[in-house]
This record gives C-alpha cells, sequence and structure tokens, in this order.
C-alpha cells in the first residue's frame, strides 16, 4: 500500500467492533493485546554477552526500532543486537502479519565495522533528506550510521559522517531531532558511564555465586553528543558549544518535545542516580540546562533517582508535553506534569502510577492503546542485576511488564485485565510502538535481554476512531520531525509533536497516531512545521493514514 | 558574566572532625548576581559550621541553581553538601554536582579537592590521585592536598610515597591533625608500628569527634599487644560514635585479649551486621565487616572452648572470604584444639 498525499484521503477498513452478545452474563473481555511474535515470523534472540565477570554493559540490553524502510507505508522492524560479533536483525514487514528477515541484502547486520562493540541503542530519521529513513546505531564502542540507499540496501557512512562518538564511549539512547530548524536533522547520543571493559571490579558479596553488576555510583558520568549536521552528509560535533556536554550525566533515556512550546525542541535526559537534565532550546543553537528550576531534576522529596527511559507528551489534555520517566525498583516511575511557565511538578501518586513502585522500569511509551482520545502508557520492567534474589528475595530479573489505562487524566493499572501476553514476566528494556498492521490500533515491540523479543498486537477490543498522520516535510526536514499537529474533534482538542525519539534504547514509528473515540470526523488539524510555516485543515475523515505535505 | 573572587573554606565537610583549616585556594565563581553572591555567602558560612540546616542549605542550593544553573560555586557547595549528609544515594549526585562544577570552571580548585575526597570515600584512589596531582598543578605545596595525596598513595598501596608527602604537607603546617592521622596510618601499613602509635595518639590527644582515629590506635595498641591501651582508646571510639559496630569488633578482641570473654561477647553481640536491604548501601564496607565479624567471633568461641560455634563462624567467614589469610591461623589453631580433644 502506498500512502497518497491529502489531496487523496482514504478511508481504510476497520473491522468491525463485535457487536450485541449483550448477554446476562458478558462474557470475559478480551485480551487488549496479543502475542503475535510467534506468527510474526520474528527468530530474533538478543545475545547479551552475558559472563562471570559480570561487565555491567552485558545486563543494559539493546534496543528496537520501527523503520518503514522501503516507504511502503508498513513499519519494519530492526532489532539491535548485544555482544560482539553478533548480528542486528531487519524484518521487512509483509502487510500480512508476519515479517522477512532482510539483514543480509540491507548491509544492516553490523558485523562490519564496529562489530567488536557491545551495541546498545538506535535512531531513526532522514538525516540527509532523500526520503528515505537512515539508522543511526550506538554501543559501547564506536557508533554507526547507516544512510538508506532506498534501493533496500543501507551503507555504513559512519566515518564520512564524523558520527562514530568516542571510540570507547558508553552511548545508550539516542535520536534525531532538527535542533537548529535549518531543514536538516541533527543527531542527540545520550552517553552513560566511563567504564572499561578490562578494569571491571568485583561489585557484591565474594560469596560463591553473589558476584552482581556493579551500581553506576562507581563510576563516572560521561558527557553527551550533539552532532549538528552540516548539510552534506558530514556533521560537526557542537556537544561543548551547544553547552550539552556535562560530564556530570549518566544517560540512558531521552525524550524530545517543546516543553516551553516556543517553537523548537527541548531535549530531556534521564540519568541512572543523578539528577536528570532538561535542556532547554536557547534558539541560537545552544541549550540551558533547567532541570533545577523546572523541577524535573529529583522526585517529589529532592532526591535523584535511577532514571532510565523516557516519554514526552500531553497526557492530561492541557496542551503541555509532560515528562514521564521510568526508575529503579523501590523507585516510583516519575510523571512530571507541565504546568507552563517553565514549572513541572512531580505527579507520579495523584496520577495513580504507585504499582510502579515494585519493578524496575525501562522501556516505556505514552501512546493511546484505546484510541478514546487519551494517552494511556506501557512501561517494560526487568531488574539490571541477575542475581537480585539473593540480595532482595522479593525481587525478580525478570519482571512483568505495566499498562496503564488513561482514565481522565488519572491512570488505573490495566496489566492484569489486558491478556496473557502482559503476563508474561522477562528482562524488559527496549519497547517501542507503531501500527505496524496499519489497523488504527497501536501495537508494541519489546526487546528483553538475551531472549526472543515480543511483539504484542493491538486486537482494537476497545474500538474507537482514529487517524495515522505522516508528516513530508519541503522546507522542514523529510519527515516533518517536530512538527506539531493539533486535532480537534467533537470529543475535543489533541496536541502531539511528530517524535520518534523516546523509550530507552528504541525508536517508535515516525507517524503520528491519534485516537478519536466516537468522534465521525476531524473539525480540523493544525501542523505547525519546525520552518514555521503552519497549515490548517478542515474536515478531514477519520480511520486513515493521512498525509500531510508541507506547503 | 562577572567573576567573583571568592575564597572557600576547605573545611573536612563530612567529618567535623578536625575543625576548619586553611584556606587554600582563592577560586572563581560562576555567580553574577550580586543577590545570589549573597545568598551563597549565607549557605557556604551556614554548611560549614552548622550542620543541623544542611536540608535548608541544599534547598537554597537547587533555588540558586535554578537561577543560575552554571554557578560553579553553587553546584560545589550542593556537592559538599550532598557529601556531608553521608547516604549512600546521595554519593554519585554530590560527584556529579563536584564535576559539573569543574566543568563550569576547570580551574575551581576546591571543587577537585572536593572530588579527591569523594573519590577516596568511594574507593576510587586512583580517580583521587588524578584529581589531587591536578590541582596541585594550581596550588603547588598545598598541604592540604598534599595530605590528601599521601592518603590516596596509601591506598594505592604505597605508604612510601604517602610518608614522604604527608611529612612535607605537615612541614607546611605541624598542626594539622589530618595529615598527621594519614602519616599515622601510612606508617603502620609500613610496619613501622611504633612510629604509628606515636602519630595517632598526637591526634587523638586533641581531641577530635572521629572514631576512625581511636579505631586505627586501638587496633595498632592490639597489634603491639598494649591491651589496656586498646581498651581505653577503643571505649573512646565506641562513647564517640555508639553505632559503629567495626569499633565494638575490635573492642570485643580487646576484651577477648584481656581474657574478658563475657564482655568480648557482650560488644560482639552489639556489633552484630545488620544486612542491608538497599542496594545503595556498600557492600564491600559491609562485606568487609561481616568478614571480621564471623573471625573474632570464631576466637572468641575458640577461647570459650566451644570448637563446634567457633567451626561455625569460622565457615561463615571463609564463606565470605575463602581467600582471606587472616581466617588461617584460626584454623590453625581450630585444628589443633580438635586435634587434642581427639587425642
Amino acid at each position: 500500500m502506498r500512502i497518497r498525499s491529502v489531496a487523496a484521503l482514504f478511508v481504510l477498513c476497520v473491522p468491525a467492533l463485535s457487536s450485541g452478545q449483550a448477554a446476562k452474563n458478558p462474557p470475559p473481555r478480551p485480551a487488549l493485546f496479543v502475542d503475535a511474535t510467534a506468527k510474526s515470523g520474528i527468530t530474533f534472540v538478543h545475545q547479551s554477552g552475558a559472563s562471570a565477570e559480570k561487565r555491567m554493559v552485558e545486563t543494559f540490553g539493546s534496543g528496537v526500532a520501527w523503520i518503514d524502510y522501503d516507504n511502503d507505508g508498513f513499519p519494519d522492524l530492526y532489532f539491535v543486537n548485544g555482544a560482539p560479533g553478533t548480528a542486528h536483525a531487519l524484518y521487512r514487514n509483509n502487510r500480512d502479519g508476519t515479517f522477512t528477515d532482510v539483514t543480509r541484502q540491507a548491509g544492516v547486520s553490523g558485523e562490519g565495522a564496529g562489530a567488536n562493540a557491545y551495541k546498545t541503542g538506535v535512531a531513526v530519521g532522514d538525516y540527509d533528506n532523500n526520503g528515505y529513513l537512515d539508522l543511526y546505531v550506538t554501543a559501547f564502542g564506536p557508533n554507526v550510521l547507516y544512510r538508506n540507499n532506498g534501493d533496500g540496501t543501507f551503507r555504513d557512512v559512519t566515518s564520512a559522517a564524523g558520527v562514530a562518538g568516542g571510540p570507547s564511549e558508553w552511548s545508550t539512547s539516542t535520536g534525531f531531532l532538527d535542533f537548529d530548524r535549518d531543514g536538516d536533522l541533527d543527531l542527540y547520543v545520550v552517553n552513560y558511564l566511563d567504564y572499561r571493559l578490562n578494569d571491571s571490579p568485583y561489585c557484591g558479596l565474594r560469596k560463591p555465586g553473589y558476584r552482581m553488576y556493579c551500581l553506576p555510583t562507581l563510576f563516572d558520568g560521561t558527557a553527551d553528543r550533539l552532532f549538528r549536521n552540516n548539510g552534506d552528509g558530514t556533521f560537526a560535533d557542537v556537544s561543548r558549544q551547544s553547552g550539552i556536554a556535562n560530564p556530570a550525566g549518566k544517560g540512558l533515556g531521552i525524550s524530545i518535545c517543546d516543553f516551553d512550546q516556543d517553537g523548537d525542541p527541548d531535549i530531556y535526559i534521564a540519568n541512572d542516580m543523578v539528577r536528570n537534565f532538561l535542556y532547554r532550546n536557547n534558539g541560537n543553537g545552544t541549550f540551558e540546562d533547567v532541570a533545577y528550576g523546572a523541577g524535573v531534576g529529583f522526585d517529589l522529596n529532592g532526591k535523584p533517582q535511577a532514571g532510565m527511559g523516557t516519554d514526552c507528551a500531553d497526557y492530561n489534555g492541557d496542551g503541555r508535553p509532560d515528562i514521564f520517566v521510568t526508575n529503579f525498583s523501590e523507585e516510583l516511575n516519575t510523571l512530571y506534569e507541565n504546568q507552563g511557565g517553565g514549572i513541572f511538578e512531580d505527579v507520579s501518586t495523584k496520577a495513580g502510577l504507585g504499582s510502579g513502585y515494585v519493578p524496575l522500569g525501562f522501556g516505556t511509551k505514552l501512546f493511546d492503546f484505546d484510541n478514546d482520545g487519551d494517552l494511556d502508557l506501557h512501561v517494560t520492567n526487568g531488574h539490571v542485576i541477575d542475581n537480585i534474589k539473593l540480595y532482595q528475595p522479593t525481587l525478580t530479573y525478570a519482571q512483568k511488564d505495566l499498562l496503564y489505562e488513561n482514565v481522565g487524566g488519572r491512570f488505573r493499572d490495566v496489566s492484569l485485565q489486558s491478556g496473557p501476553a502482559l503476563q508474561r514476566e522477562r528482562i524488559g528494556r527496549g519497547l517501542a510502538v507503531a501500527d505496524f498492521d496499519n489497523d488504527g490500533h497501536l501495537d508494541v515491540v519489546i526487546t528483553s535481554v538475551g531472549q526472543r523479543p515480543t511483539l504484542l498486537r493491538n486486537q482494537g477490543v476497545q474500538g474507537g476512531n482514529w487517524i495515522l498522520i505522516r508528516a513530508r516535510g519541503r522546507k522542514s526536514n523529510a519527515f516533518g520531525l517536530g512538527a506539531t499537529v493539533k486535532v480537534e474533534t467533537s470529543e475535543g482538542r489533541q496536541v502531539q509533536e511528530v517524535n520518534n525519539v523516546a523509550s530507552y534504547l528504541s525508536s517508535n514509528d515516525i507517524r503520528l497516531h491519534f485516537g478519536l473515540g466516537k468522534a465521525k470526523i476531524i473539525g480540523r488539524i493544525d501542523v505547525l512545521w519546525p520552518s514555521g510555516v503552519r497549515q490548517v485543515l478542515n474536515g478531514v475523515a477519520v480511520n486513515q493514514i493521512l498525509l500531510i505535505e508541507e506547503p | 558574566m562577572t567573576h567573583t573572587c571568592v575564597c572557600i573554606a576547605v573545611v573536612l565537610a563530612g567529618t567535623g572532625a578536625f575543625g576548619p583549616a586553611s584556606l587554600p585556594v582563592a577560586a572563581q565563581s560562576g555567580a553574577g548576581q550580586a543577590s545570589i553572591e549573597e545568598r551563597l555567602t549565607r549557605v557556604r558560612a551556614d554548611l560549614f559550621s552548622r550542620a543541623e540546616h544542611l536540608t535548608e542549605d541544599i534547598q537554597e542550593l537547587k533555588a540558586i541553581l535554578a537561577v543560575d544553573p552554571r554557578s560553579a560555586e553553587a553546584h560545589l557547595l550542593l556537592g559538599i553538601g550532598y557529601r556531608t549528609l553521608g547516604t549512600a544515594e546521595l554519593m554519585g549526585e554530590a560527584v556529579a554536582e563536584l564535576r559539573q562544577a569543574l566543568e563550569l570552571n576547570p580551574d575551581f580548585v576546591p571543587a577537585r579537592f572536593y572530588l579527591a575526597r569523594m573519590y577516596l570515600d568511594l574507593g576510587r584512589a586512583t580517580r583521587a590521585r588524578e584529581e589531587l596531582e591536578a590541582g596541585l598543578v594550581r596550588v603547588p605545596n598545598n598541604p592540604q592536598f598534599l595530605a590528601l595525596l599521601g592518603e590516596a598513595e596509601r591506598q594505592l598501596k604505597k605508604p612510601g610515597r604517602s610518608v614522604e608527602l604527608i611529612r612535607q604537607a605537615l612541614r607546611a603546617d605541624e598542626s594539622f591533625a589530618e595529615a598527621r592521622y594519614y602519616l599515622g596510618l601510612a606508617l603502620f601499613d609500613l610496619g613501622r608500628r611504633d612510629e604509628a602509635i606515636r602519630e595517632l595518639e598526637q591526634v587523638v590527644q586533641s581531641g577530635p569527634r572521629m572514631a576512625d582515629a581511636y579505631l586505627n590506635l586501638g587496633i595498632a595498641y592490639l597489634e603491639a599487644g598494649r591491651f589496656d591501651k586498646a581498651l581505653q582508646t577503643l571505649s573512646q571510639g565506641t562513647g564517640i560514635d555508639p553505632s559503629r559496630p567495626d569499633v565494638r569488633i575490635q573492642l570485643a578482641r580487646a576484651y577477648r585479649s584481656k581474657g574478658l570473654l563475657g564482655k568480648a561477647d557482650e560488644q560482639l553481640t552489639r556489633a552484630m551486621p545488620r544486612v542491608t536491604a538497599s542496594l545503595a548501601s556498600p557492600f564491600a564496607q559491609h562485606q568487609q565487616l561481616e568478614f571480621d565479624f564471623y573471625l573474632e567471633q570464631g576466637f572468641l568461641r575458640l577461647q570459650q572452648g566451644r570448637l563446634d560455634a567457633a567451626g561455625k563462624a569460622l565457615r561463615k567467614a571463609l564463606a565470605i572470604d575463602p581467600s582471606d589469610e587472616r581466617t588461617k591461623p584460626l584454623q590453625d589453631r581450630l585444628r589443633a584444639r580438635q586435634a587434642g580433644d581427639r587425642r
């Protein structure tokens, strides 16, 4: 299926909702998500390189990306593999619920340069504006940029582009963004610890079997990197001059939103056991860390948490992007509500997120899984210490996910009611969201340390109308990253930014999804492109994939 | 942005042991506004003198950083504040603040000093040495930097070099009690026990409220067979900090050495290491403590003639660290006693 332009809107058929059956004893609610991994043909198994030396990098896992690399309108899947010498996997979406491994022909196995690194995160973006999405893979070691040639193959252009980063840096999450709004995508790379594989200290008790992965307090943080796109296939490292090179950071997660709604993207970094950063974009090529003033560096008690994954989006429908961060076990996952004026409030408890206290959260996404017009929440969990049970018998390495339904701005934990797929324990790390079967319901893929990933297909049991929006920039970057889209229906107004950067080590579908509830038509879609161009569409049909092109 | 010249008192934050020390360096801060400077001055004075206001000081520093996120001095003071609070969960944040202070102002020598201290707290002597050596380029012959570098060298198993550096510090400031304490430790490591005792006695005579000085002098007395002095010194140590199980374990050892087995048992009971549930806790220290406890318990039970209990304690110590040579005398004596009983 090819996506057509806004001039030729079309409607996809949505499976009819089961009607009737209003029996006296209604049947149990069908599972919200089903495990579609086996049927999908995905056979990838993550390899962590777990060793007796308990090198920390082994337990932090690797990410996953949704990338429509062949522009056929169906998101494909790219899995990053961890241990040195292992191969990544690119799966082409066969448009029938199955996938085909095309890694070799695409040339993205990662077995060439950088093969000896531990690979971690992945970003997706069209850095050269050729209309095809490229891949950037981070590592403990040199990172790799794969340029999409547009013919189903990629080329490693890292060296020419100058984005390898430090040869022994431990890079984690990453994302493309147009921070200077010059129409091409820049690249932010989150870095974690100053860690040396050959100098891995012994941590934990010296009893046999008790050696454990070290805590980050034993190591220094390392500064992140920001690469500015020069527009000619090369990048300049502007980390220092832009103000984001803070060596205090122990970054694992990144989310990007225009928090102050001044038209340029700001950056939030989730740090592990040190405070988080909020880099306000000054609009002149520099950033200022305003976390102290904004109240997003610490928890409610003013203590730093062990931040892992993060997302930002407007969870309460007030038009302002909020911030969600997953944290260590025995810490609450944190929801910072954007109050406007550069101030956030920690509303984690108030918003009903208490069940996140025990598990250790990693990948996460705010998305509307029931198409009712507000953003729900998924968190995948898994401890970092494989023998944690020896130290804390109540905790386990593998843990269950958490699924929260947004009910009027408060989250309700629906993990137990959402089907057996949500009851399985995994060592969850990466998580990414896309409507891979284009049925209007957002699906989820999750990576696990040393295990097969899980593809959760959303059965759409709760119905609700929807729209998927693919932005195509002209003056702005080709996929419209950073564009703000407001959708107005009879059910209310929603605001989202075109932004695939969130979660942990992972990249989401670049298309925007809006659940529309019972709305039959979208009264108005208002797009503010990164270029500053405004665009308004009126009377747009629901239940379609809409391509909006920048005028 | 104007740079204001600010003198930072390098006090022994976190211990309060030896009172204020000299000012090592004049440093430049990033605070640009007078009002912020006044607030920093207030916090600085408070932080170095009234530990009970720590929470408020930390809040104030965060408020200052909300206004001026690039104030190197605010980051420094916040790092010191976190360190003074002393909770394991804030150690990483303390390091982070100090590193950010240095990132904002690489010439900010006090930040380097406190960062080195933090690294030593965390058992990272190599990184401490790097910071101290970098600092000494800016403030050559500064006694505080020299003494701390000496301690870093000692922890890196170079006691000879340690003694040399600390003596250099003491030449610059003979009354520098902290340096003398480090000198005692280094001399002890060199096997010069009597000299070590003399240095540590000088330190203790100055009356520091620091249990470590009493603990180490007590251990030195025990090694020298001066059990009465050991008992007296270690008892003073438990008086200063009754919550320190390591001091109680050594006190039990002193009582046992004097043949006062009941009192030794009492101290060991009070020293019983608690298994901590927090993963942020320093496992290495906890492990050492647990090992020392079971080792001492093994010797005590042996001396009490409770061979089975001694064997059990020994097995517990060996399970924690089978390679620790200190279990060997206990093993030998236990074996000999068991053989004797069989005969």
